[in-house]
C-alpha cells in the first residue's frame, strides 16, 4: 500500500513538473523557475534594474548583461570569460568576460536525468543527445536540423547501462575484497615472518655467542698444543691440496668467465642488431650530430670487425676439456698424491726426542710461551690460520661460529627487508600486496607490453629486439581521469583515479629515461586495456583491476586496520 | 682611438676579422647552412657572379648581345627578332631568338630561346634522353590567363638601333628596346622603371660540345682539389669551366649531359629603394642587399625548393617553396617582376645611388635597385609590371598566374596537428578535450605514423582500428581530418600502390631512364611524377572513397616532401639528371615538382565520388608560383623560439603579396618545446595567420592547448575565439584573394603606399579590408608593444574601445599584457563578426552575425563587406552567394546593406543554401565613436523588404578614453537582404 502511494505522489510530482515546466521558459532549469514565472515583465536576474518585456526571453538577442534573458538560445553565450572581451555595460566586470547567471540550457530530459548543457550548444545544428536527449537544444532547427526525443531509448539503455555497472561494480567488489582477505593475509605472513625471524635471530645469537665461547676456548687450548700437533700429511700432502682446492677454484672461475663471455657476446650480437638497424633506418636528414657520429663509429668499428682475421681464441672445445673433472682417466688424479703418507714436516720436530724429558718439557713450555707472546703481539706471524695447521676441532668451531654469524646476518638482511616491505605503500588497505609478483601483459602490434605490479613496466619486442624496460615502480598518486565511457566497460570514466607510477626505465635515444603512468580503473579482472605513447618515451597504461575498486562497505562487522 | 700605424691597423684588421668569423660560425648557425651550396658551390652562380663581378669592375665592359636590327618585326602587339651573342674574338655569334609580348593587361614579357636547341641541333653527353630544347612549359604549369596580346600596343618610334612601343592601359607604358647591346627600358608616364640588361649582366650559355683537352700535368703533391681551384684563379681571363660539364656536392655528382646553359639577366629598379617577394626566405619583408657589407648578406637570395630542416633566420638560403615574383616599391609607385624560371635560380640584389643619368645632377639623386637574376637552365622569361600600386601588381600576377581558391570554410578554422596522434582512440581524445575546455576547432591532422609501415594509403593495424568511427566523431560537430600523404612511395613487396607504380611506368626516372630510386620516410622509395597526365590520373584512382578505405567526405590531405625530399639525394633533394615525363631534366622542372604534386593531389580529391563536387583542401611545403590555385602553404619544419615567432610574420606577409596568401607557420614551433609564454603569444599571433595550425615534432612533449594550465588554457581558448568570432571577415578577406589576388593579411606599404616610414615595417598587418591592425607580441616578457601608425585616421582598441592617443607616422605604444593581442580597429571600416563561440566553423553556419562600425574620425563614413556562401560548393560559382557592402553615413546617420556586386534583389534564383540563409540575420549592430549627442538614444528604425521597425538602441556614453559607443539590439533583418538603420 504504501508502495502504491509513494508511487502515485512520485507520478504527481513529475506531472507538476511538467506542468510548470510547459509554462516556463525554454531552457530554464527548476532552481530558476521562480525568476521566470511573471506574465508582464522579466528582470535581468543579476541587474535587477533593468526590466525586459516577457517577449525579450528568448528572442534570441542578449538584453541582459548577465545572459538571464536568454535561458533558451546561445544569444547570450559570448558572455563567458573564455571570449574575446568587449565592452558591456551593467555586467560584473563591464565587459563580457563574466559568468552568465545561468548555468546553461536546461534539458528536462524526461524519462532519463536532466541536466545543463553549455548554452553554445544550443542551435548550432547539432542534436547533442548525450546531454540532452529530449532534443530540446535545437529548437530553432537551424540548417533544417530536426532532433527527436530520445529520452525513451537512451534512458532505457541508461538505466540497463547502470544496472549492469552497479552488479560489475558488487562483483569487483567482491574481488576486491578476496584481494583484501589475500592482502591482509600476506601482511600476515609478512609480520608472522617478521617475527619468527626475530625469535630465531634471538636465538642465533645466544648460539652465536655459545660458540664464540667454544672457538675461543679451542682455540687457546690449541696454541699450546700447535706447535707439537703437526698438520695432517707432510708437506707434499698440504701441497697437492691447496693446488687441488687451487684448481677446482680456477675451474669454476673460469666456467663462470665463459658464461660471462657467452652472455657478453649476446650482448654484443644485440648491439650490433640494434646499431645495424639504426645505420639502415636511421634518417640522415635530421641531421642530428649524435646520430650521425654514432652511424660513423659504428661503420668504422663494422669495417674493422670485418677486416680482422679472428684473433686465435681458445677454441671452446679446450676449454671444456679443461673444465673437465680430474679423475682417474683424466687430468690429475688426486687420489695418488693424497694417499701418499711421506710426512717430512715431522722431523722437523725430531730434534726433541734427544733432549732429557724434564729439559724437553721447561724449554718446550718456555717456547711455547714465548711464540705465544709473540704471536699476540704481533712479533711473530700467526699461522693457526693456515687452514692444515689447524685442527679438526678447532675448525669445526671456528666454521660453526661463522656460519651463525651468516646466519645471522642473512636473518638481518631478510628482517630488515620484510620491515621496509611492512612500511612500504601498497595503497589503500595494502591492495596491492596481494597483486605484488603478478604480471598482465596486452598485445600491441609488434609489441608486448607487461605490467608488473609494485616492480617495473616492460615493451617485449616479438620481433626479437629484446626487452624495453618503460619504469620501475616508484609510487602510487592520485589524478583526474576524465575519459569517455565504453560499451564494454573498459574506460577510466571520470573521477579520481589511482595511478601508478613507474619511473627511470631505458634511457630514450636523445632523450628522457622511459616513464609510465598506469592508469587504474575498477574492473572484476586484472586486465591492460590499453598502452600508448602519447609522446616519445612517455607510456600511459589503462588497467582494469578490482584492487581500483571502491571499498564498498562489506557486510557484517568491519575489520580493524592492522597497520 | 688614436690613428694607428700601418702594423697595427693591419693586426687590428685581422683581429677584426677573426672575430667577424667566430661571430659568423657560432655553433647555432653552423648546424646546417653547409648541407646547402652557398653561391660558390654553385657552378653556374658563381659563373654569373664572376661575369658580374667582371662587367661591374671595367669602366668599357659591353654586353655581347645585340638584337639584329633586320631581324626584328612587331606585330598584334608583339616583337619578335633574334639577339646575336658573339661568342669569341672572331666575331662568331650564337642565335637567340627573342619575343617581347606586350599583354592586354598592361603586363610585358620577354622570352629568349636559343635557336640550335629549339631546332635539336645539339649533341647530349653520356647517351642522355634529355631533351634538347630548353624548357619551355614552365608556362603551362603556371600561367592561366592574362596573355591576350594588346593589338592597340604600337610602335611609337624606330630606327636601326632602338625601338619604342607605347602600351598599356591609356598607352602610359612605353617600352625602348635597344639593339647595341640589347637592352630595355619600361617607362610609366614617360619616366623610367625597369631597365633589362641595363648593367650588361645578361647571359645565356649557349650549347657548345666538349671539346677534350689534354688532362694538365699533375705535380708531385699537388693533386688536391684546393690546389686546382688556385690554380684557375690564377688565370682570371679564362673562363672557369671547371663546372660546366660535371659537378660534385657533398659525394653526388651531376653528370649535366647538356653542359654550361645558365640564363642571367640584371633588372634594374630605376629610383626603388625597397624590393619585396620572391619567397620562401626566413628574411625581413624588404629584401635585403647580398652582395655584402654592414648589415647586408653575402649570398644572393636562393630559390630551390629543399627540405631544409631546422632552418636558420635572417638568411638569404632556400627553403621549401619558390615564387620567383619580385616586387619594387617607392613613394606612390610599384613596380614588379616575375621570373617565370623552375630551374634552381639566384638573386642578387644591390642598392645604390643613381650613376648612369648625367641629367640627374644637381638634383637629389634616389637609390636604385639592381637585381641580378641567376637560373640554372631553361628559357629567359620575364614578366614586367609597372603597376602604378601594390594592388595592381597582385591583381596583374593574379590574373597571370591565378588567384587563391575559394578554400573550404572549415580550413579558415584552427587546425589541431602534431606529428603524431597516435590511434583512433588518441584522436577522440583530443576532439573531446577541446570541447571541454570549450576551444573551438575544425580539423585535426595525422602526419606519417597513421600509415602501416610508412605506406600511404594504408592504416596502422594497430593503432587505427576504426578510422571510420573516429572520422564518424568528427564529423558528428562538424570537423574535418587531415591525413598525411607524401609523393614517396615505399618500395617494398606486397604493397598494391608500389606495385602500380611500376608497372605502370608512372614514377620520376633517373639519368638512364630507369625508376630512380632513393631515400625517405619509408627506407627505399621511388616517386610519382606529377608532371605524367597518366600519372595524375592514376594518382586520382588511389583517393577514391572505396580505394583509400577509411576515409570519408570529411578527410582532407596533406602533402608533405614534395620539393621532393630524398634523404641521400644532393641537398636532400632528387639528383638534377633524373628525368621527368616527356624526358625533361629535374634541373628544369625542379621548382614546379612540389606544386605538379599538390596540384595532382587536388584534382584527386575532386573526383572521390562521382558527382561530389566540392572544393579539395590540400596543404602543401614545396610551392611555385600557381600553388595558390590548390591549397594552402605553411612555412614549413620551424623552431619553438621566440624569433621563430617573429620571423612567421614577415614570412606570411611576403606569401600574402607574392601571390601565395593562405598561408601560416606552426603555431608552439615543430621542434622543441615552447615555453608557455611562448606557446600563448603563438597562438595569439597564429589567430591572425591565414593558415592557423599548431603543430609539434615527434621528440616534443604534447601540447594540445587545453595541457598548457592556467592562465594560459584561459588565454589561449580567447585567442582561438577571437579567431572564430571574425571567421566572417576571413572568410571576404580569401573572397577578394580569390577575385583579385588581393593579399588577406597586408602589410603597411601595401595599404599605405605613399608612407615611407612604413615601407620596411613587417611586423604589423591589416586584416583584409576590416581595418583591423593588428600586432602581435613575438618577444619574451614583453608587456607592451609599438605600433607604427601609418595615418590620420581614428584608431580604437579592439577590446575596450579605448581611443587610441595616435599621430600619423608615429609610433604609439601599446599594454599587450599577457592575456592581450594587440589589435586595434581603425575608423571607417565595418566588418562581420559571429559571436557565439561554437565549437566549428561548421556549427556556426547558421548563427545572426554582428556588425562591427568603427565610426572614422569626425563621425565620417565607415564601410566595409561581407561575402558568405556555403563554404563547401562550387555554387557561388552559378551566384549562390551573399556579398554584402556596409555603408555609414555620419551626416545621414545611417547605415545601409546593399548589394556588393549591385546585384538585384531576386536576380538569383535562390538554391538551397541560400533558402536557409534567410532564417540569419543580423543580431547586433555595435557602434564604436559614435557622436555624444546620441547619448540616451533608446531605439532606431529600421527599414527592409518593405517593412519599417523599431529595434532597440543602448549608448554609452564616452569615458576615461573609451570612445562613445551604441549597441543596436535585436535588428531583425536578414543578412542577405537590402536594409537601412537610421539612427
Amino acid at each position: 500500500m504504501r508502495r502504491t502511494g509513494a508511487l502515485a505522489l512520485l507520478s504527481a510530482l513529475a506531472h507538476s513538473t511538467l506542468a510548470a515546466a510547459e509554462s516556463l521558459p525554454r531552457g530554464v532549469g527548476p532552481e530558476f523557475a521562480k525568476f521566470y514565472t511573471s506574465k508582464s515583465t522579466f528582470t535581468c536576474i543579476g541587474n535587477p534594474s533593468i526590466i525586459l518585456e516577457p517577449s525579450q526571453v528568448n528572442d534570441d538577442s542578449c538584453d541582459c548583461p548577465d545572459g538571464s534573458d536568454e535561458p533558451g538560445t546561445a544569444a547570450c553565450a559570448h558572455i563567458d570569460p573564455l571570449s574575446p572581451e568587449q565592452p558591456l555595460p551593467g555586467s560584473l566586470t563591464g565587459t563580457t568576460n563574466a559568468t552568465n547567471a545561468l548555468p546553461g540550457f536546461w534539458c528536462s530530459n524526461a524519462g532519463h536525468v536532466g541536466s545543463y548543457i553549455p548554452f553554445l550548444y544550443v542551435n548550432d545544428g547539432v542534436c547533442d543527445y548525450e546531454l540532452c536527449c529530449d532534443g530540446s537544444d535545437e529548437s530553432a532547427h537551424v540548417g533544417g536540423v530536426q532532433c527527436e526525443n530520445r529520452c525513451d531509448a537512451i534512458g532505457k539503455d541508461h538505466r540497463r547501462l547502470e544496472e549492469e555497472r552497479r552488479q560489475n561494480k558488487e562483483r569487483s567488489a567482491k574481488r576486491r575484497r578476496t584481494l583484501v582477505k589475500e592482502a591482509r593475509e600476506q601482511r600476515r605472513r609478512v609480520e608472522a615472518k617478521l617475527g619468527a625471524l626475530k625469535a630465531e635471530l634471538e636465538g642465533l645469537e645466544h648460539k652465536k655467542a655459545d660458540l664464540q665461547k667454544r672457538y675461543e676456548d679451542i682455540e687457546r687450548s690449541e696454541r699450546n698444543s700447535m706447535v707439537k700437533v703437526k698438520g695432517q700429511g707432510g708437506k707434499l700432502e698440504i701441497l697437492v691440496n691447496l693446488a687441488k682446492n687451487r684448481i677446482s677454484e680456477l675451474r669454476n672461475a673460469l666456467d663462470k668467465v665463459l658464461d660471462q663471455r657467452d652472455d657478453l657476446q649476446d650482448r654484443v650480437e644485440q648491439l650490433e642488431e640494434i646499431l645495424t638497424k639504426l645505420k639502415d633506418e636511421y634518417n640522415p636528414n635530421f641531421n642530428d650530430e649524435g646520430v650521425k657520429a654514432a652511424v660513423k663509429s659504428w661503420e668504422d668499428y663494422a669495417a674493422g670487425q670485418a677486416g680482422e682475421t679472428k684473433s686465435d681464441n681458445l677454441p671452446d672445445e679446450d676449454i671444456m676439456e679443461m673444465l673437465k673433472e680430474d679423475g682417474e682417466t683424466f687430468g690429475i688424479n688426486w687420489a695418488e698424491f693424497e694417499s701418499s703418507d711421506a710426512s717430512d714436516v715431522d722431523v722437523v720436530y725430531n730434534w726433541e726426542a734427544y733432549l732429557p724429558r724434564p729439559v724437553n718439557d721447561f724449554i718446550r713450555e718456555k717456547i711455547n710461551a714465548l711464540r705465544i707472546w709473540a704471536m699476540d703481539n704481533g712479533i711473530l706471524a700467526d699461522n693457526r690460520s693456515g687452514a692444515n695447521s689447524e685442527s679438526r676441532q678447532l675448525t669445526a668451531a671456528r666454521e660453526a661460529l661463522e656460519a651463525a654469524k651468516g646466519d645471522i646476518l642473512s636473518k638481518t638482511r631478510s628482517l630488515e627487508e620484510q620491515q621496509r616491505d611492512l612500511e612500504k605503500d601498497y595503497g589503500p588497505g595494502d591492495i596491492f600486496r596481494a597483486l605484488k609478483g603478478k604480471c598482465i601483459s596486452s598485445d600491441v602490434g609488434e609489441y608486448e607490453y607487461e605490467l608488473c605490479w609494485i616492480d617495473r613496466t616492460t615493451q617485449k619486442s616479438k620481433k626479437g629486439h629484446g626487452n624495453t624496460n618503460m619504469g620501475n615502480f616508484v609510487r602510487i598518486d592520485k589524478d583526474m581521469a576524465d575519459e569517455e565511457e565504453r560499451a564494454d566497460g573498459k574506460s577510466l570514466g571520470k573521477g579520481e583515479r589511482m595511478v601508478l607510477r613507474y619511473e627511470n626505465g631505458q634511457g630514450c635515444w636523445n632523450g628522457p629515461n622511459r616513464r609510465t603512468d598506469v592508469w587504474l580503473a575498477c574492473a572484476e579482472t586484472d586486465e591492460l586495456w590499453r598502452v600508448s605513447e602519447s609522446e616519445k618515451c612517455v607510456y600511459r597504461m589503462e588497467v582494469g583491476t578490482p584492487a581500483a575498486c571502491e571499498d564498498l562497505q562489506e557486510p557484517g562487522p568491519s575489520v580493524k586496520d592492522e597497520l | 682611438m688614436h690613428v694607428p700605424g700601418p702594423l697595427s691597423s693591419k693586426w687590428t684588421a685581422y683581429l677584426g676579422l677573426l672575430s667577424a668569423l667566430s661571430a659568423a660560425f657560432a655553433p647555432a648557425v653552423a648546424v646546417k647552412e653547409h648541407d646547402f651550396k652557398k653561391c660558390h658551390q654553385s657552378g653556374f652562380c658563381s659563373r654569373n657572379r664572376a661575369f658580374a663581378d667582371h662587367a661591374l669592375a671595367s669602366s668599357s665592359w659591353q654586353s655581347p648581345y645585340n638584337i639584329a636590327p633586320e631581324s626584328g618585326s612587331f606585330r598584334d602587339g608583339q616583337y619578335k627578332g633574334v639577339i646575336l651573342k658573339t661568342i669569341n674574338d672572331n666575331g662568331e655569334t650564337v642565335r637567340l631568338p627573342i619575343t617581347i609580348s606586350f599583354l592586354e593587361s598592361g603586363t610585358a614579357r620577354v622570352t629568349v630561346d636559343e635557336e640550335k636547341r629549339q631546332k635539336g641541333e645539339i649533341e647530349l653527353r653520356h647517351g642522355s634522353k634529355a631533351r634538347k630544347e630548353r624548357y619551355n612549359e614552365a608556362e603551362r604549369w603556371v600561367i592561366v590567363g592574362g596573355t591576350t596580346l594588346d593589338k592597340a600596343a604600337k610602335v611609337d618610334y624606330e630606327d636601326k638601333s632602338q625601338l619604342t612601343v607605347k602600351y598599356g592601359p591609356s598607352a602610359k607604358f612605353e617600352a625602348t628596346i635597344k639593339f647595341f647591346p640589347f637592352s630595355i627600358d619600361f617607362k610609366r608616364d614617360g619616366s623610367s622603371q625597369i631597365k633589362l640588361n641595363d648593367q650588361g649582366l645578361l647571359n645565356i650559355e649557349h650549347w657548345r660540345p666538349k671539346v677534350e683537352k689534354p688532362a694538365p700535368e699533375k705535380k708531385e703533391g699537388e693533386s688536391d682539389e684546393e690546389n686546382k681551384t688556385e690554380e684557375t684563379k690564377e688565370e682570371p681571363k679564362a673562363e672557369n669551366e671547371s663546372t660546366w660539364w660535371d659537378e660534385t656536392f657533398g659525394g653526388n655528382t651531376d653528370t649535366k649531359p647538356r653542359g654550361p646553359e645558365s640564363v642571367a639577366l640584371d633588372i634594374s629598379f630605376v629610383g626603388y629603394e625597397h624590393v619585396y617577394g620572391i619567397p620562401s626566405h626566413a628574411s625581413p619583408l624588404s629584401l635585403k642587399q647580398t652582395r655584402g657589407g654592414d648589415g647586408n648578406y653575402q649570398e644572393p637570395y636562393r630559390l630551390y625548393n629543399a627540405d631544409v630542416f631546422e632552418y636558420i633566420l635572417d638568411s638569404p638560403m632556400t627553403l621549401y617553396g619558390s615564387i620567383p615574383f619580385m616586387q619594387a616599391h617607392r613613394k606612390d609607385s610599384a613596380v614588379g617582376v616575375f621570373w617565370l624560371n623552375a630551374a634552381e635560380t639566384w638573386v642578387d640584389i644591390t642598392k645604390g645611388k643613381d650613376y648612369k643619368n648625367p641629367l640627374s645632377l644637381g638634383t637629389k639623386s634616389k637609390t636604385s635597385t639592381h637585381t641580378h637574376w641567376i637560373s640554372e637552365s631553361g628559357l629567359l622569361d620575364v614578366f614586367v609590371f609597372l603597376g602604378p600600386t601594390p594592388k595592381d601588381l597582385t591583381a596583374k600576377y593574379g590574373e597571370l598566374t591565378g588567384t587563391t581558391a575559394m578554400p573550404q570554410e572549415f580550413s579558415l578554422g584552427y587546425h589541431q596537428c602534431r606529428w603524431n596522434y597516435v590511434s583512433d582512440d588518441d584522436v577522440k581524445d583530443v576532439d573531446r578535450k577541446m570541447d571541454k575546455f570549450k576551444m573551438p576547432y575544425d580539423v585535426i591532422w595525422l602526419d606519417i605514423e597513421y600509415t602501416d609501415e610508412k605506406k600511404y594509403f594504408t592504416w596502422d593495424k594497430h593503432s587505427f582500428t576504426d578510422p571510420i568511427g573516429m572520422g564518424k566523431q568528427l564529423d558528428s560537430h562538424g570537423r574535418k581530418l587531415v591525413t598525411i600523404i607524401d609523393p614517396h612511395i615505399k618500395n617494398v613487396d606486397n604493397y598494391p600502390v608500389v606495385a602500380e607504380l611500376k608497372s605502370k611506368d608512372l614514377a620520376v626516372k633517373n639519368k638512364d631512364g630507369n625508376i630512380f630510386e632513393g631515400w625517405c620516410w619509408p627506407g627505399s622509395s621511388h616517386w610519382i611524377d606529377a608532371f605524367s597526365p597518366a600519372a595524375r590520373e592514376w594518382w586520382a584512382s588511389l583517393f577514391k572513397y572505396d580505394a583509400f578505405k577509411g576515409t570519408m567526405e570529411n578527410t582532407w590531405i596533406w602533402n608533405d616532401m614534395n620539393e621532393p625530399s630524398v634523404f641521400n639525394g644532393p641537398e636532400t633533394t632528387m639528383p638534377k639528371d633524373n628525368l621527368h615525363a616527356g624526358n625533361w631534366e629535374h634541373r628544369d622542372v625542379h621548382n614546379l615538382n612540389g606544386m605538379t604534386f599538390q596540384n595532382a593531389t587536388y584534382h584527386a580529391l575532386t573526383s572521390r565520388k562521382p558527382g561530389e563536387l566540392r572544393r579539395p583542401f590540400v596543404l602543401t611545403r614545396a610551392f611555385f608560383a600557381g600553388s595558390q590555385r590548390v591549397g594552402a602553404m605553411w612555412t614549413g619544419d620551424n623552431q619553438a623560439a621566440w624569433d621563430h615567432l617573429a620571423a612567421s610574420i614577415p614570412m606570411v606577409l611576403s606569401q600574402g603579396i607574392a601571390g601565395f596568401p593562405f598561408a601560416g607557420a606552426d603555431v608552439g614551433g615543430f621542434f622543441g618545446n615552447p615555453e608557455k609564454e611562448l606557446l600563448t603569444r603563438w597562438y595569439q599571433a597564429g589567430a591572425f595567420y591565414p593558415f592557423f595550425r599548431g603543430h609539434a615534432h615527434i621528440d616534443a612533449r604534447r601540447r594540445e592547448p587545453y595541457l598548457v594550465g592556467e592562465p594560459y588554457t584561459t588565454i589561449i581558448a580567447a585567442a582561438l575565439r577571437l579567431r572564430y568570432s571574425l571567421l566572417p571577415s576571413w572568410y571576404t578577406a580569401f573572397r577578394h584573394a580569390h577575385i583579385d589576388g588581393t593579399p588577406i593579411v597586408k602589410p603597411m606599404f601595401y595599404t599605405h603606399p605613399s608612407e615611407e616610414a612604413g615601407f620596411a615595417v613587417d611586423d604589423q598587418f591589416f586584416v583584409g579590408n576590416t581595418g583591423l591592425l593588428a600586432k602581435p607580441v613575438t618577444e619574451k616578457d614583453k608587456t607592451t608593444v609599438d605600433v607604427w601608425i601609418p595615418d590620420a585616421e581614428v584608431y580604437y582598441d579592439y577590446f575596450t574601445y579605448y581611443i587610441i592617443p595616435t599621430a600619423k607616422g608615429k609610433n604609439v605604444t601599446l599594454d599587450a599584457p599577457m592575456e592581450k593581442v594587440p589589435l586595434l580597429m581603425r575608423g571607417g571600416h565595418v566588418f562581420a563578426r559571429r559571436d557565439v563561440p561554437r565549437r566549428s566553423s561548421a556549427l556556426m553556419k547558421w548563427d545572426d552575425y554582428t556588425l562591427v562600425v568603427a565610426v572614422g574620425r569626425d563621425g565620417r563614413k565607415a564601410e566595409g563587406d561581407l561575402y558568405v556562401d556555403d563554404g563547401d560548393s562550387y555554387q557561388y560559382q552559378s551566384g549562390q552567394y551573399i556579398h554584402r557592402r556596409f555603408i555609414f553615413d555620419g551626416a545621414a546617420k545611417s547605415l545601409s546593406s546593399v548589394d556588393a556586386e549591385g546585384r538585384e534583389p531576386g536576380s538569383v534564383a535562390e538554391g538551397e543554401w541560400l533558402k536557409r540563409m534567410r532564417g540569419v540575420g543580423v543580431d547586433r549592430i555595435v557602434l564604436v565613436g559614435v557622436p555624444e549627442s546620441w547619448v540616451g538614444k533608446k531605439s532606431v528604425k529600421v527599414e527592409s523588404e518593405g517593412n519599417v521597425w523599431e529595434a532597440k538602441m543602448e549608448v554609452t556614453p564616452a569615458a576615461e578614453g573609451r570612445a562613445a559607443f551604441a549597441v543596436v539590439r535585436k535588428v531583425g533583418v536578414r543578412i542577405g537582404a537590402d536594409w537601412r538603420v537610421v539612427f
